[in-house]
């Protein structure tokens, strides 16, 4: 267990020490940017891990199931007609379409397709994610209890609906540590250039540490000249002038450390070094100069522009290359209330092809087979029309009890489908899966049981998973 | 062996405070004698009680632990090898050894070894110490009778000597103001008042510094800044939309609070029921708002009940965390696992707040329901000026006088109201679009305009028929033959529909009519500036045009300067540099074409559109601006008319056709109805508790859940705790009162403790937040107790409390850390030393600017922007028409205002703050961690703040120390950290800026671009490049773990 205890700390510590060859600069480490497994306690790994590392494209608002990959030809047949009590079945709605008279069905307009060897239905809406059909687990019946942005956004990142609880990459980072000494363990990306309705908000207690120490926390990798924030060095400070300022600072605080024998300012010394080479490993991280012309043809050309989500899904790849542990990235615009048939085709538009050439990139690379990349929002969308429903046009509502997301790589079993919903795909019919039992496998294929990667607080033990969570064994290998 | 020891530093440094310590740390556990709170209470808590303790719904084999009555029945004192429990800790076979292997909690060979000492040693079962009223002991005996200064160097010395160590020696002056300021006010002794302590030979030279700080009005601030995460104060709303709120007021209260030195049970009772006080006093009523800074939401769709239960679900945690240390959220959805609180009475405390008249959905546009009103005197005497005024304004316009004449009006006016407009306004009509339904020009011409791109539509509005351009549209209606040398006018009616910029209308090569970005406006509105160009001259209004209003607007051009008139009335304008092109000639278009600019399409409504090959005077372009809608309204049958068409019809009647005084009252009255709206814009408000004159109902909630009723409870407490006074009112404020009655085992306790933890780092109990079952026994329980009940003995007394502990030997004693020490004791939980740890946050920035005389003293008032790098907010903010989504930085002096001014927004917290462990306030936070990161380097070393603030306290150093380097390197040295340098550090930092100087010497560039980095411009007096120098040499001062650290 990951039960801390100083006795047990005392032991992993000087083990590790016992290895380390940089002694104190290493002890550095510790504080924010783990080092090769040496993590608080003698925890994880649990078991052997088939990932070593995490991509999560969480795509924000709730990227409509009906209308991507939960094929439902039957709809046509009750195209307009009132969703039936005995599916609702009770299941409250948002004050959006509570205060509608009527909850007409409305089938999708897309053309769908079967895809690859694997014959999985895609919608037309993805043509290049239909070219890693075979590559990917979609799982059709996913289910959260939150039927709001914040609630159902907070749930899926920390495990609670409510505010407080760490994140999922702090959980990780907390239990791993990061596998590069000049990167962060936990790594925070969020697309800037949205063509669409860029209203829904996003919080920084999604990627916070809660009650976990702050160093725990995502750090944002934003586009501009500072991606880590404060990186570049005021003007008039070339790197020159910075090293003799350091030099001069580090002697001063060794003759401290000296007379206080307060090994914080050893460790302070350290981190002064360690932002220093930041200065010098995050730029080249995002320096995107030195990609070859085939990259770009791979991601589309809005890779280029920094902040897109493609230029992101490039700079995840990136990361992990570099061994960064667990690379969060956000999309917005999914909330398709209204106008579904245009802004979601937009939204496809402006990320399918990278997401596709993610994984196949991965792939080429032979980082897909220990990288575990997600793909899904915080819910799923509503089979009944939200507003006017027309021929051409209907929107949607948020809609918890089935939604879709799907794993890739790091261990999960390719090619195939998880879990059947009913005629409206409003109901799960075999298979589900909860956001605590999707957050369990994602520790599971990192060799982390996540009943055991706990963490006490006020008293308690928390864990991502709560008291729930069952590992999604179909999903895996 | 130092280096390991390093190693468990740096990391127990990291982990502060959020270590598990079921047992006591080793080598700092009294272990000759076994203590059942101390070493065995924590064992059966976290291996047992989850299966056998308080929650009866979970309790197997009918065995419970967390009593002495349960305990005893598989205990039998005096003899382990015949208990039960013993037999089933240590029984041979693993399947049947508790606890359960699938429990995950194995007990370790020395917890067994321990509960068998304690079985044979008689099993003396205890209750928790912490629900056991305090008592207060007797000063303990110690032998070295010179050291202690006041009783609790007694309790810290007899524990040392028991262990055999000895306390650490003073501490030197210089360390000691400079622990002492930052402990008292959060700023740092400046020189003078460093040399006036050394100068002072008097026998309470020290006790007459704790005096002078205790007494500054900064006491105050920093005395709130702890309690500003206890009562997760921010500036937001927190939930999804996350827009603003104003308690600032709220926070000004505390700050005075400290400041009058209000005992603290006062300072509880007023905050928690303030309201409900007999004959409760504004500023009482105020204090109340401490249980509205939880966070508020009003996502669209979410539904009210459940997030009015989560309101009152933090109400009670948060009371119960920072008066209790009591994790009373465990009992939300079960009965606590370790804690005697049954779920039915975490519920009959929440009943004590479910009473306030508040919306499960609110804060759309600031507070939200309730909150109060503030205006200072002025702003009050305004308000009733304009009151009194009004109400006099509304007896002339009485509806009885007004509704016969204006039933009048409408009929006669009908009758001779001309429905294509005044005659003379078809004098020099080139082009008349009325916009009813097409595009066809009426003036005579029958031009037809052509649709190019969008799907315009007739659309009813307030202003009669208009077209509506729902997306980017493209009309083009042809040539109009308009000159700019020979002028012309171009009047319409205009509603924004869009807040991207848009052309409106254009001529090439003549003119173009388009508005800019819009921006929020107060009242979640939105507007956008209107421009005007010609070839080579641009204006735009100075106002902005509110969005989806209709607004009337003439635009008269003549040669090269224009005139508008909107609603009638000439308005204001900037001119601006131009940019249009004096491009080719081409026809009059709404909109234009795609990709012809970035503006290039319509969006929004037209009506009514007259081009004039003239100048129109004032009277025209009014009748213009009224006539077009009156004639549109009166043309409707009376009884056909809508409200809002009324309104529109009687409005136009009062303000221009009415007979006096009827005109002239509704005028005036509409003017002050605008007075008094702005006024109100002024007034701050700050939330408060009220309470419903009829109690909502509250129901245990299965698994906390606003859906799953249970059974109905009433306001009481739990049944651990002493009882409420019988016969008093089951309500916030009986609570509040039984909370400071002095009976109550852990109010006192509580607070001490955390005001312990502000000077030593961590508090007597190191899990501040807890004080149940999980959480860790004091080191020092009589130390405790006493403190405890003088708290209490004193009449809560605040500043007295501090001065205890401040003045105490224990507290000044060096921070230097012997060797031995740090080996046994690396948390320094028995003080053989002061403890030397990283300043909190704020602490960090507000020193840098008071070092170099950049800080803003003012106290209190609305929060402020200090910078921030760009695009923190707008990143993720929610954007559009609310407030709180776009980061305006302040200027000038409120750049400089301490941190806890700083805007908290609650999902974008102030980054720099952030880095060093300030938490998001999302939540009541009792105990910050303490990293220590390569991050806080970046803050230290390419933060605005700090750059600026080094440069500021070099040229103060330059202006102060003239201009022999030592003298400079001393007085920086001594600004800074408040001691002299050594020689060895004097010479390093001499190098540095002689190397420097003559780097900036060689490139004036890089000395410049240094120097203007921050707002406040740099000093001319000295060279660049040795300002540049020293800058660095401040820099690098101010980087010290010495500057940053509290020793």
């Amino acid at each position: 267990m990951v039960h801390l205890n100083e006795q047990q700390l005392r032991i992993t510590r000087r083990h590790f020490f016992g290895r380390g060859a940089q002694g104190i600069g290493l002890a550095a480490l510790a504080s924010l940017f783990e080092a090769h497994g040496a993590s608080p306690g003698s925890g994880p790994p649990h078991h052997a891990a088939s990932a070593k590392r995490v991509i999560f494209l969480h795509q924000s608002g709730g990227p409509s199931q009906l209308d991507l990959f939960d094929y439902k030809p039957v709809l046509k047949k009750y195209q307009g007609t009132e969703l039936p009590a005995s599916v609702r079945m009770g299941q409250r709605i948002t004050g959006m379409t509570s205060g509608q008279s009527s909850l007409p069905v409305a089938a999708s307009i897309f053309r769908f397709e079967r895809r690859g060897q694997s014959g999985l239905w895609m919608s037309e809406l993805l043509p290049y994610t239909a070219k890693i059909a075979d590559d990917i687990c979609v799982i059709k019946t996913v289910h959260t209890e939150a039927i709001n942005h914040d609630p159902a956004i907070t749930f899926i990142q920390s495990g609670s609906q409510q505010p407080g609880r760490p994140s999922m990459g702090a959980w990780v980072s907390y239990g791993l540590g990061s596998e590069n000494q000049d990167l962060p363990a936990f790594v925070v990306l969020i697309s800037q250039q949205n063509s669409l309705n860029a209203d829904q908000p996003l919080f920084s207690r999604l990627w916070g540490s809660g009650f976990l120490p702050s160093q725990y926390q995502g750090v944002r990798l934003r586009s501009g000249k500072d991606p880590v924030l404060y990186l570049e060095n005021p003007p008039g400070i070339s790197k020159k002038v910075r090293r003799e300022m350091l030099d001069t600072l580090s002697a001063l605080n060794q003759i401290h450390a000296e007379s206080f024998q307060d090994p914080e300012i050893e460790t302070r010394i350290a981190q002064y070094e360690m932002a220093y080479r930041m200065q010098t490993s995050v730029p080249e991280l995002t320096d995107l100069s030195k990609e070859p012309e085939s990259t770009f043809q791979l991601y589309g050309e809005d890779a280029r522009k920094p902040g897109t989500y493609a230029a992101n899904c490039l700079l995840a790849r990136r990361l992990v290359e570099r061994g960064v542990r667990f690379v969060q990235l956000y999309h917005k615009g999914w909330d398709q209330h209204n106008d579904l048939p245009r802004d979601l085709a937009l939204q496809c538009k402006g990320t399918d092809q990278a997401t596709a050439a993610l994984v196949l990139d991965l792939k080429q690379r032979g980082l897909l087979k220990d990288t575990l990349v997600i793909w899904g929002g915080e819910f799923g969308r509503t089979v009944y029309c939200q507003g006017k429903l027309t021929e051409t046009n209907y929107g949607r509502d948020h809609h918890p009890r089935n939604f879709v997301m799907w794993l890739a790589g790091g261990g999960v079993k390719p090619g195939t489908t998880i879990g059947e919903t009913d005629d409206y795909s409003y109901n799960i019919v075999s298979d589900p899966v909860h956001v605590h039992d999707i957050q369990a496998t994602v520790l599971h294929c990192l060799g982390i049981d996540h009943t055991k990667l706990t963490y006490k607080f006020q008293g308690r033990w928390f864990r991502l998973t709560d008291v729930e969570g069952q590992v999604v064994t179909k999903a895996l290998l | 062996m130092a280096c390991l020891l390093a190693w468990i530093y740096a990391l127990a440094g990291c982990l502060l405070g959020t270590l598990a310590t079921a047992a006591p740390p080793a080598g700092v556990g009294d272990s000759k004698t076994i203590d059942f709170n101390r070493d065995i209470r924590p064992v059966l808590s976290d291996h047992c009680f989850a299966c056998h303790g308080p929650d009866e719904k979970k309790r197997f084999a009918g065995v419970r632990l967390d009593t002495k009555e349960g305990a005893l029945k598989v205990v039998t004192p005096g003899d382990a090898a015949k208990s039960r429990l013993f037999a089933r800790i240590t029984h041979a076979d693993p399947a049947r050894r508790m606890p359960p292997p699938a429990a995950g909690k194995a007990l370790s060979q020395e917890q067994i070894e321990r509960i068998k000492r304690w079985i044979d040693a008689g099993a003396e079962y205890k209750g928790h110490w912490a629900y056991e009223p305090p008592q207060r002991p007797p000063l303990p005996p110690v032998q070295n009778k010179r050291w202690p200064r006041n009783p609790i160097d007694y309790f810290v010395l007899a524990r040392l000597e028991r262990e055999g160590l000895s306390p650490s020696p003073e501490a030197d002056r210089i360390t000691l103001l400079r622990r002492l300021s930052l402990d008292l006010t959060g700023l740092p002794p400046t020189p003078a008042e460093i040399d006036a302590f050394l100068r002072d030979k008097s026998p309470d030279a020290y006790e007459k510094q704790v005096d002078r700080l205790l007494a500054s009005p900064h006491y105050g601030e920093r005395m709130a800044m702890q309690w500003l995460d206890l009562a997760r104060y921010a500036d937001t709303h927190g939930f999804h939309i996350d827009s603003h709120r104003d308690m600032w007021v709220w926070r000004d209260w505390v700050i005075r609070a400290f400041n009058q030195n209000m005992p603290f049970d006062r300072f509880t009772i007023e905050q928690l029921a303030g309201d409900l006080l007999p004959n409760a006093s504004l500023e009482q009523r105020i204090a109340s708002g401490f249980n509205r800074n939880h966070m508020i939401n009003y996502e669209g769709g979410a539904i009210p009940e459940e997030y009015h239960v989560e309101y009152v679900a933090d109400r009670v945690e948060t009371t119960s965390t920072v008066w209790m240390a009591a994790t009373m959220g465990c009992a939300r959805c079960h009965d606590h696992k370790y804690d005697p609180f049954h779920q039915a009475e975490y519920y009959k405390l929440f009943a004590f707040f479910n009473n306030v008249p508040e919306k499960g959905l609110d804060g759309r546009d600031g507070n939200a329901e309730p909150f109060l009103r503030l205006p200072d005197e002025g702003q009050k005497q305004r308000l009733e000026q304009l009151t009194a005024r009004l109400a006099a304004l509304e007896a002339t316009l009485a509806a009885n006088v007004v509704e016969p004449e204006f039933q009048k009006w409408e009929k006669e006016r009908l009758k001779t109201i001309d429905f294509g407009g005044a005659p003379q306004l078809r004098q020099g009509l080139v082009a008349h679009f009325e916009l009813d339904g097409g595009f066809t020009d009426s003036s005579g011409r029958y031009v037809h305009g052509v649709v190019l791109r969008g799907e315009p539509a007739l659309v009813q509005t307030p202003i009669g028929r208009a077209m509506e351009f729902p997306t980017q549209s493209h009309v083009r209606l042809g040539d109009m033959g308009l000159r700019l040398e020979e002028g012309f006018t171009v009047a319409a009616w205009l509603m924004q529909g869009h807040h991207e910029p848009q052309t409106v209308l254009r001529q090439g090569g003549v003119f173009e009519l388009w508005y800019d970005a819009s921006e929020p406006l107060p009242h979640l509105r939105r507007g956008a500036h209107l421009h005007m160009e010609t070839p080579g001259r641009h204006w735009r209004t100075r106002e902005r045009l509110v969005q989806r209003d209709h607004y009337h607007i003439a635009l008269q051009v003549q040669g090269g300067s224009v005139l508008l008139r909107v609603n009638g009335e000439p308005v204001p304008l900037v001119e601006l540099a131009p940019e249009m092109k004096t491009g080719v000639r081409g026809p009059l278009e709404i909109g234009q074409a795609e990709h012809a600019t970035p503006r290039h399409g319509f969006r929004g409504r037209l009506a009514d559109l007259r081009i004039y090959a003239r100048a129109l005077s004032e009277g025209e372009v009014r009748i213009l601006a009224f006539h077009h809608r009156i004639a549109h309204l009166l043309a409707i049958p009376t009884e056909k008319r809508t409200k809002e068409q009324r309104e529109t019809l009687r409005d136009y009647f009062l303000s221009h056709e009415a007979p006096e005084p009827l005109r002239a009252a509704y005028l005036e009255r509409k003017q002050l109805q605008k007075a008094k709206a702005a006024l109100e814009d002024e007034i701050p408000t700050t939330m408060v508790m009220a309470e419903l004159e009829k109690p909502r109902d509250t129901h245990i909630l299965g698994r906390g859940d606003y859906r799953n009723k249970g059974e109905k409870v009433t306001p009481d407490v739990p049944a651990v705790l002493p009882p409420l006074p019988p016969g008093e009112p089951r309500n916030r404020l009986t609570l509040a009162r039984w909370l400071v009655s002095g009976q109550h085992p852990l109010t006192a306790r509580v607070t001490v403790n955390r005001y312990w933890q502000n000077y030593f780092g961590l508090g007597l109990v190191k899990s501040s937040e807890n004080f149940g079952s999980q959480g860790d026994p004091p080191t020092h329980p009589e130390l405790l107790d006493w403190l405890a009940t003088e708290f209490v003995a004193s009449g809560w007394d605040v500043k007295a409390m501090q001065r205890l502990i401040v003045t105490s030997a224990t507290y000044r004693q060096s921070s230097k850390a012997r060797p031995e020490l740090l080996e046994r004791d690396p948390e320094n939980r028995l003080l053989a030393r002061m403890s030397r740890f990283r300043l909190p946050a704020e602490m960090v920035r507000d020193q840098a600017l008071a070092v170099s005389g950049l800080l803003n003293r003012q106290i209190g008032g609305r929060s402020v922007f200090p910078y921030q790098p760009a695009g923190i907010w707008e990143e993720i903010a929610r954007g559009e028409i609310f407030s709180a989504q776009v980061y305006k930085q302040s200027s000038g002096r409120d750049l400089y205002r301490r941190s806890m001014y700083w805007f908290w927004k609650r999902t974008a917290p102030p980054p720099s703050l952030v880095t060093f462990d300030a938490p998001d306030r999302e939540k009541c936070v009792a105990r910050r961690s303490v990293t220590n990161t390569p991050l806080q380097a970046l803050v230290l070393m390419n933060d605005p703040t700090f750059v600026e603030a080094a440069r500021v306290l070099a040229e103060r150093v330059l202006d102060e120390a003239g201009s022999d380097p030592r003298l400079r390197v001393r007085h920086a040295f001594r600004l800074v950290t408040g001691r002299n340098p050594q020689p060895r550090e004097l010479r390093l930092l001499e190098t540095l800026a002689s190397k420097q100087q003559a780097y900036y010497a060689s490139d004036s560039e890089a000395a410049a671009g240094l120097l203007q980095v921050g707002e406040s411009r740099p000093s001319s007096r000295y060279k660049p490049e040795e300002l540049a120098a020293w800058t660095n040499v401040a820099s690098v001062i101010l980087n010290l773990d010495e500057a940053v650290s509290k020793e």
